[in-house]
């Protein structure tokens, strides 16, 4: 991450920070780019709670402000385009359970050691896992499943097939001790890119007793997989933020030991926290999940077009002399990347020395020029040429397999010797053709043949041209 | 000039067009800000950098057959068709980035090395569709254009993706735009002269007079001979020779020959024909030109 970013980051945590204090809560919970190519539209979809997390509802086009940064830094104002009101649920919601497979997780829900199944707190966890699947009454929304202690483990991507889920509980089983520590915001932040391809809103729900309790820092021993790397409640809220995923959690603890950062990354990515165990409680915040996505507001904005890699956008909303905002960021990149920082004068050269060498191309000329009298090889069936023109100087050229002929052709078993002879008459200055062996010219066969320029000879498989330019044979 | 030697220069050309477009991309891309929405500031990238490269590509058949009144029009018809697919070819790449990358974003590191690289490479492949396929709008040869199509196709979408890689590799190199857009122009020549060369019917090589050693591509359907500059293969300067003397068909994949001027005969391996199916390795005299029919 580069330090402007971070930049930013810092920028959006300290806001994410601010806002419960007065009492409203606004998340972006996705910012939609699909009209910004063509129409130069972008569209935020915003979500506004109370301090219970309630939606709130009514918010007139006023209330809100839009602004865009291309650095996390320097807002500008844009001008909103479009107001929609109850704008979400419609895709359905896409919802992934985080169980809590630690240690503690095996005590009573008062916090007593047993061996009794039924009074573990897994076991409540386990059922209220099955009474949130059973509860979803959409047929759009879809569930996954994670279990997670010092490790993360996937038991099940999120799929409209509700009742897959509840077969995945079997698998969760009592951990080893180096197993048994609390991973929390590892988990929350590896659960984010869990949500790839899948449209709509996201949520993640914890199904949890206890705080982080992280490996390394209680053992000294680096993670299996992490290493010596400790996650922070920040890294978890950012990942999920920037996914537009909505974290809950559902504490099972009674001693009111759940993690204190839970509520704030629930909070800042605009969700919250229940103290809920029973079946209806649980599908009390199925509805209230649904209840809140569908009351989001959809503000549709003309985009700025200074050039970045992502642009952040800022919706502050104002109620009775409160205001808050959230911000998020969208991919701006463009097809050529951004620009130079500065244009200088010789970015020009590489233009004038294009357009120099296609002149230079046009006047060059690229054909042979004339001379003497000459045999070209242009082609063999089987061995290949010594060389591949020879000039007609003496008053007798050999073509032939020899080495000692003046035009050698190599490898070829159909070829004599010696198989043809060009005999030079200086009376009238021609050129004859003699063959020893089998030879045709322009593709009749010949004994002796008198040559003209640009007649094709076939000598034992080696296709030869002869030409002599002082005849101009091509020139009439 | 040998189909080697074609292939160079249109490989050059496509190297000059790179190098050519990037200076006005490089102005552009500057003025960004500037621009009132992306889609005005896109197409009008896309098309100058698309108008300098097709331009250029557009002078390699005037300046391979070597009539020289063939280079201005090439060059302008090169242009025009590659200034509308350029603006076509970055807004479908900027499509194929905002939206693919939207839907498959798992995190910024495969956004960087993975969508934005591919969706990227999609839009060069666009653009380099038409500037490969301008050539054939100005022969107004469908095979031609299908030529530039796949050359094009292939050698963007290299070309693209080595523009993107290396980027990202050298992200403080200040002339990864040039370097791109130059390997770009080289994979859409190569691949053109490539494709060129695998689809047509054979070369004829002229082997006497002022083109001796130049050869022709069959690579339309239709190719006319003579000694007009509008021909196919135009053989200015040599003898016995009417405007259009003869014309070499495509008929059932094979080449035949005709005689469309009945005053000057046309031989092919010293037989006077009117019309004759082709095999390489056939010696034709048409006016006083003696050409060789070949593979390759």
């Amino acid at each position: 991450m580069s330090s402007r970013y971070r930049g930013a980051l810092v920028a959006l945590l300290t806001l994410g920070a601010s806002f419960g204090a007065f009492g409203l809560n606004i998340t972006i919970a996705q910012i939609d780019t699909s009209g910004l190519l063509l129409r130069q539209r972008v569209g935020a979809y915003v979500s506004v709670t109370d301090d219970q997390g309630e939606p709130v509802t009514g918010m007139t086009q006023g209330s809100f402000s839009v602004l865009e940064s291309p650095d996390g830094l320097t807002f500008r104002n844009v001008p909103v385009r479009d107001f929609e009101q109850n704008a979400g649920a419609a895709e359905g919601i896409t919802f992934l359970l985080l169980i809590d497979n630690s240690g503690s997780m095996y005590d009573t829900l008062d916090g007593s050691r047993t061996e009794d199944p039924a009074r573990m707190r897994i076991t409540h966890a386990k059922d209220a896992v099955r009474s949130f699947a059973a509860s979803m009454t959409n047929p759009a929304d879809r569930v996954g499943l994670v279990a997670f202690n010092t490790r993360y483990i996937l038991l099940s991507r999120p799929s409209p097939d509700k009742e897959k889920v509840a077969g995945f509980l079997d698998q969760i089983r009592r951990p080893v001790t180096d197993d048994a520590y609390t991973e929390l915001y590892a988990a929350i932040k590896a659960a984010s890119s869990e949500f790839a391809g899948i449209p709509g809103r996201k949520v993640i729900i914890v199904l949890s007793d206890g705080e982080n309790f992280p490996f390394f820092t209680h053992t000294g021993r680096a993670h299996p997989v992490f290493g010596k790397r400790v996650f922070t409640p920040e890294e978890s809220v950012t990942s999920n933020q920037e996914e537009g995923i909505s974290v809950y959690g559902i504490n099972f603890g009674t001693g009111g030991e759940m993690d204190r950062n839970l509520r704030a990354i629930a909070r800042e990515t605009g969700g919250r926290v229940f103290d809920a165990a029973n079946e209806e409680q649980l599908a009390g915040i199925y509805k209230a999940i649904h209840r809140q996505v569908a009351g989001e507001y959809l503000l549709t904005y003309r985009a700025t077009m200074t050039p970045a890699e992502k642009k952040y956008v800022r919706v502050t909303v104002s109620s009775t002399g409160q205001e808050t905002s959230a911000t998020r960021f969208y991919f701006s990149s463009v097809v050529f990347g951004l620009p130079l920082e500065n244009l200088w004068i010789w970015l020009l050269l590489p233009l004038i020395a294009a357009f120099l060498l296609l002149w230079l191309l046009t006047v060059l000329k690229l054909e042979r020029k004339p001379g003497p009298a000459s045999l070209e090889v242009l082609q063999t069936r089987v061995g290949r040429p010594v060389t591949r023109i020879v000039p007609l100087t003496s008053s007798k050229t050999v073509i032939g397999g020899s080495a000692r002929a003046d035009l050698t052709i190599a490898g070829a078993p159909q070829m004599r010797e010696e198989h043809a002879t060009i005999l030079y008459d200086p009376k009238d200055r021609s050129y004859t053709v003699v063959g020893s062996g089998d030879i045709t010219v322009n593709n009749r066969e010949v004994k002796t043949r008198k040559l003209e320029p640009g007649d094709v000879l076939d000598v034992g498989g080696a296709t030869i041209v002869f030409d002599d330019d002082k005849e101009k044979g091509g020139k009439k | 000039m040998t189909t080697t030697v074609r292939r160079l220069i249109i490989l050059a050309l496509g190297l000059l067009g790179g190098a050519a477009a990037w200076p006005v991309a490089e102005g552009v891309l500057f003025l960004q800000g500037g621009f009132p929405s992306y889609l005005a500031f896109l197409s009008l990238l896309g098309a100058i950098v698309g108008l300098m490269m097709g331009a250029f590509f557009g002078a390699a058949e005037g300046i391979t057959s070597r009539i020289k009144n063939r280079i201005p029009r090439g060059m302008l018809v090169g242009a025009a068709v590659g200034c509308i697919g350029g603006a076509a070819g970055a807004l479908a790449g900027q499509a194929a980035l905002w939206l693919i990358g939207g839907a498959f974003l798992l995190s910024y590191r495969d956004l960087t090395w993975v969508v934005l690289p591919v969706s990227r490479a999609i839009g060069w492949a666009v653009l380099g569709i038409f500037v490969g396929a301008g050539e054939g709008v100005r022969a107004r040869s469908p095979k031609k254009i299908l030529v530039g199509v796949i050359g094009g196709l292939v050698g963007g979408l290299l070309g693209g993706a080595a523009l993107e890689y290396s980027r990202l590799l050298m992200p403080h190199f200040a002339l990864f735009r040039l370097l791109g857009l130059v390997i770009m122009g080289i994979a859409v020549g190569l691949f053109y002269g490539l494709i060129e060369e695998g689809m047509s019917y054979g070369v004829l090589r002229i082997l006497v007079g002022d083109l001796k050693g130049k050869e022709f591509l069959l690579n339309q359907r239709r190719m006319r001979i003579g000694r007009s500059a509008r021909n196919e293969i135009a053989l200015p300067g040599y003898g016995d020779l009417a405007d259009v003397q003869a014309d070499i068909r495509i008929r059932k994949g094979e080449p035949v020959l005709e005689n469309l001027e009945a005053r000057n005969p046309v031989l092919v391996n010293e037989e006077k024909v009117t019309e004759k199916k082709l095999k390489f390795g056939d010696v034709l005299k048409i006016g006083s030109a003696k050409i060789f029919y070949k593979y390759g």
